[in-house]
């Protein structure tokens, strides 16, 4: 027991110092009130909090968890058979494959995002090739709508799904999956029952990182989807920026954070559930 | 196993080296007077990129035997959230207009010292006491400019001549809108004859609804990348400033730039220094350095802005006096109204600006 | 793997993605040639761009400072994540389910509030900005994404081969040397990729905590974006990418044959 409280000692104590003392600034922000010209007073109030509760701003909330659900849903069917794909190559060839698929990500954002932009845009490769062909002949909006904005984000977000299922299904037993077939399990039946419980932790992590990453993203609504759209992010960006109101952007983030800490602790509650059941499985089968 | 163990321990050996000479690199920045190397004195500059030409920065490095730290930001409100939040590392920052007024009121600016300044008399009257800053006690203009309809004129034949043309439905899904709420909303008050920085709620609806009705038709709201959306014909109309005009035109020579004649924004990028800044007078020096007539004509022809200078005017190429784009913003320098700071009124902006984002 | 049409399906599927992933870079590479300044549209072929970055200092300089501060970072992070994720998932404790939500929060609360309170709190502590601030900010947000990482795969791993290994009258560090680390190698690898790429592209919270003369790579590029990012980052991009997917190559051929004593298999 002690030397847990060992372990975890030196994380803790940097996490307080350097995260929880900067989170309660933001929360005594949050109750605070701003003058006319952007500075923070501290007189006690809540109306930062009651503002959040305008229609305007829970219209806004729920269209980026929305968002941000869909971008999950969407890397993950990117990044299961990525992740599967490198975790079953030969273990030489496994680490330059995840560091391959890490290379993009180490290029700068920016550039990458105005790359898309040369590939989407009405002049741009996709749809001088498609007029070319003839299979058009009005160049298609590819930019700046909110299929741009959910293509950027699944691009910046790839990453932190594959490499936690990567780690989740390379560890996998392979007899498993031999003793199924053995017993006359289609492959598909093998995966359903044995291989994707099993890769669950690393699912939930991936899953848990690119949901809570996305809810925050304002430079793919930005530099992707014309800056038409206002998701949470641009909002409080807006707010510590242009509208030098930083108690409401404090506060708004408190909110996005507990709010978003809910979800994850009701979809760790329903993982547990299920591999209560994959455990129980697993033991049978020792 | 064991080629790992090794390979950590090298790299933990390389970490604690890394984080010696790194923390070293942190701190001697902050007593540039006791850095033994040549006791060169360092001026902290905070601007914007490209913002100088580098052989003008080299020639002051020479001439006053120190060094320069050019460090770069990209909107003004960045650059007050970090002042604000941090106080001043840097003894000279490059805030907009209406930014002047705010660190002035937020007591973030340090009083200059004119008598250091004294080429501050060669810039054009007009531009000497700004609204924003009417002593002129707090920021000397850099560069300035104005707002206006940029268009091509491939698919757009009648040239603009009011901000209603660009509600026009034969452009719709090729507008461009600058990314930023004084300037839509500023734009959208002075098409219906009010004041750019009004906070009066009527007019303000009256703009929103405008707005509302445009919203459809835009292809995008940019500040950052709109010269490249009009060199790369993604649009056809929009809102720029004119010296982002300037450089799209040498890109794409259908271009053409207009102030409509309902008058619009102007702005200016100033010198200004910071409270508590370790070298005021440098950044003195600094400031006069770059109004000397031919260093002005040297810096302005590279970064392709208009120049406040007068004096330097003989010292100018003619392909930068006669450019079209710039030559426009002074032909109509008297349309253009300043962007004050407007207090409250800002987070009622805000919540326009918020409101007009969500329309689909 | 044993080859059928679900495997081939599933491979040419990944490779579809992989070519997604690239696409983007192709373009990158393809413009780092391109005579225009502002980059735009493409206007003629040229090597200039390669050749003035090499005489470019500042970027230089920031791109020194970028893969600095992201090693120093990513090793901490990693060390420290991992002692935490190990703690976290072997030893029950009370309120472990709040400890585990609240490692959450660093990834949740947004990039600009997290770089003004950091800021804040550097100023009211008199921390100096420079490479050190920027080091301390990266190794905090990077901390929680190696901590879920690590944790993923422990999750995952066995407990009866430790307890084996205990049974035997293995000391808990020889355990954790022999059977632990290797089996969470991976996930450790994986968590520490994640804070390398994590540091070496933040922009927003680098931008409010790094001081005069502590520009990286990300700050630089992003300032640019006003006058337009001239082709010399794409050829900066171009080189990086090369010099990368050499190193690969060089360590793969390098590398002699490994036998794999992983999963107890043998």
């Amino acid at each position: 027991m002690k030397k847990g409280k060992l372990l975890v000692a030196p994380a803790m104590f940097w996490l307080i110092f350097f995260f929880g003392i900067p989170m309660l600034i933001v929360i005594a922000v949050s109750f605070a009130s701003r003058t006319p010209y952007g500075q923070v007073i501290f007189n006690f109030t809540l109306a930062n909090y009651e503002r959040f509760l305008e229609p305007l701003y829970i219209r806004i909330f729920i269209d980026t968890v929305f968002t941000a659900l869909c971008t999950t849903l969407i890397t993950f069917c990117m990044g299961y058979p990525l992740a599967y794909c490198i975790a079953k190559l030969p273990h030489k060839w496994q680490q330059p494959g995840l560091i391959l698929v890490m290379i993009p990500f180490w290029i700068n954002f920016l550039i990458r995002s105005y790359a898309w932009v040369v590939i989407l845009r009405s002049q741009g490769l996709i749809n001088t090739l498609l007029l070319k062909l003839g299979w058009i002949v009005q160049p298609l909006p590819l930019l700046y709508n909110d299929y741009a904005v959910m293509l950027g984000m699944v691009y910046a977000l790839l990453p932190f799904m594959v490499l936690p299922i990567y780690v989740s299904i390379e560890q996998l037993d392979v007899r498993l999956l031999e003793a199924a077939s053995d017993l006359g399990a289609m492959p598909f039946t093998a995966f359903r029952k044995i291989t994707f419980p099993l890769t669950l932790p690393g699912v939930a992590a991936g899953s848990i990182l690119v949901f809570i990453s996305s809810l925050g993203m304002f430079v793919v609504p930005d530099v992707m989807g014309g800056a038409k759209s206002a998701l949470i992010g641009n909002l409080i960006q807006n707010q510590f920026l242009s509208a030098r109101d930083w108690p409401f952007g404090s506060a708004l983030s408190i909110v996005l954070a507990a709010l978003a800490l809910i979800l994850i602790v009701l979809y760790y509650k329903a993982l547990q559930k299920q591999e209560g059941g994959v455990d129980n499985e697993e033991n049978l089968a020792h | 196993m064991t080629k790992k163990r090794i390979i950590l321990a090298l790299l933990g050996i390389f970490t604690v080296a890394m984080l010696v000479l790194g923390c070293g690199g942190g701190t001697s920045k902050q007593t540039p007077s006791s850095v033994a190397k040549n006791e060169k004195q360092v001026l902290n500059l905070f601007s914007w990129a490209d913002n100088f030409s580098p052989e003008v920065l080299a020639e002051f490095e020479k001439k006053y035997n120190c060094k320069i730290n050019y460090d770069v930001f990209a909107n003004n409100e960045e650059l007050l959230a970090k002042i604000q939040a941090g106080g001043a590392q840097y003894d000279l920052i490059q805030p907009s207009d209406y930014m002047v007024s705010t660190m002035v009121k937020l007591n973030l600016l340090e009083k200059l010292d004119k008598s250091k300044i004294p080429n501050m008399k060669n810039i054009v009257k007009t531009l000497q006491n700004p609204s924003y800053d009417p002593t002129g006690d707090y920021s000397v203009v850099y560069t300035w400019g104005m707002t206006g309809i940029v268009y091509n004129k491939k698919y757009v034949e009648d040239m603009p001549t009011s901000w209603a043309d660009l509600w026009n439905p034969a452009y719709k899904g090729r507008v461009i809108l600058l990314n930023d709420n004084r300037e839509v909303f500023g734009m959208a008050l002075k098409k219906n004859g009010f004041s750019n920085n009004s906070t009066d709620k009527e007019q303000l609806d009256k703009a929103f609804s405008d707005l509302k009705t445009l919203a459809p038709s835009v292809l995008a709201y940019d500040t950052d990348t709109i010269k490249q959306k009009f060199i790369a014909e993604e649009a056809w109309i929009g809102t720029m400033w004119s010296g982002d005009a300037s450089f799209t035109y040498k890109d794409n020579k259908d271009i053409g730039f207009v102030i409509p004649k309902e008058g619009t924004l102007i702005w200016a990028d100033t010198f200004a220094i910071p409270k508590g800044a370790k070298n005021k007078e440098l950044a003195e020096k600094f400031i006069n350095f770059m109004y000397e007539p031919k260093i002005s004509a040297q810096n302005y022809e590279y970064i392709g802005y208009n120049d406040p200078n007068e004096k330097a005017k003989e010292f100018h190429s003619q392909e930068f006096l006669k450019d079209p784009m710039l030559k426009v913003a002074v032909d109509d320098v008297n349309q253009g109204e300043w962007l004050k700071d407007i207090g409250d009124g800002i987070t009622l902006y805000d919540r326009y600006w918020t409101e007009l984002k969500t329309i689909k | 793997m044993k080859k059928t049409w679900r495997t081939s399906a599933l491979f040419a599927y990944s490779l579809a993605i992989l070519a997604f992933l690239y696409l983007p870079l192709l373009i990158l590479t393809l413009y780092s040639f391109n005579t225009s300044r502002i980059n735009a549209v493409w206007t003629g072929f040229t090597f200039n761009w390669y050749i003035s970055l090499l005489h470019n200092t500042r970027v230089i300089e920031a791109l020194t400072n970028s893969i600095i501060i992201a090693a120093i970072s990513t090793f901490i992070s990693t060390v420290l994540g991992t002692m935490a994720a190990l703690a976290l998932n072997r030893y029950t404790y009370k309120y472990k389910a709040v400890i585990n939500g609240l490692l959450y929060l660093p990834i949740l609360i947004p990039e600009i509030v997290m770089g003004l309170s950091l800021l804040v709190l550097f100023s009211q502590t008199s921390i100096p900005l420079g490479k050190t601030t920027l080091i301390l900010a990266h190794i905090t947000f990077c901390l929680s994404f190696v901590i879920i990482t690590v944790n993923a795969r422990l999750e995952g791993m066995h407990k009866d081969l430790e307890q084996a290994a205990s049974d035997l009258y293995a000391t808990p560090w020889q355990t954790f040397r022999y059977i632990t680390f290797p089996l969470a190698l991976p996930g450790i690898i994986a968590g520490a990729l994640i804070a390398f790429t994590l540091s070496i592209d933040d922009f927003v919270i680098s931008f409010f905590v790094a001081g005069p003369n502590s520009t990286t790579l990300p700050l630089y590029v992003y300032a640019m974006v006003k006058r337009g990012i001239s082709p010399e980052i794409n050829a900066l991009s171009t080189a990086l990418m090369f010099a990368t997917i050499s190193l690969i190559i060089i360590a793969q051929v390098l590398q002699p044959q490994h036998t794999s004593t992983k999963k107890g298999k043998e």
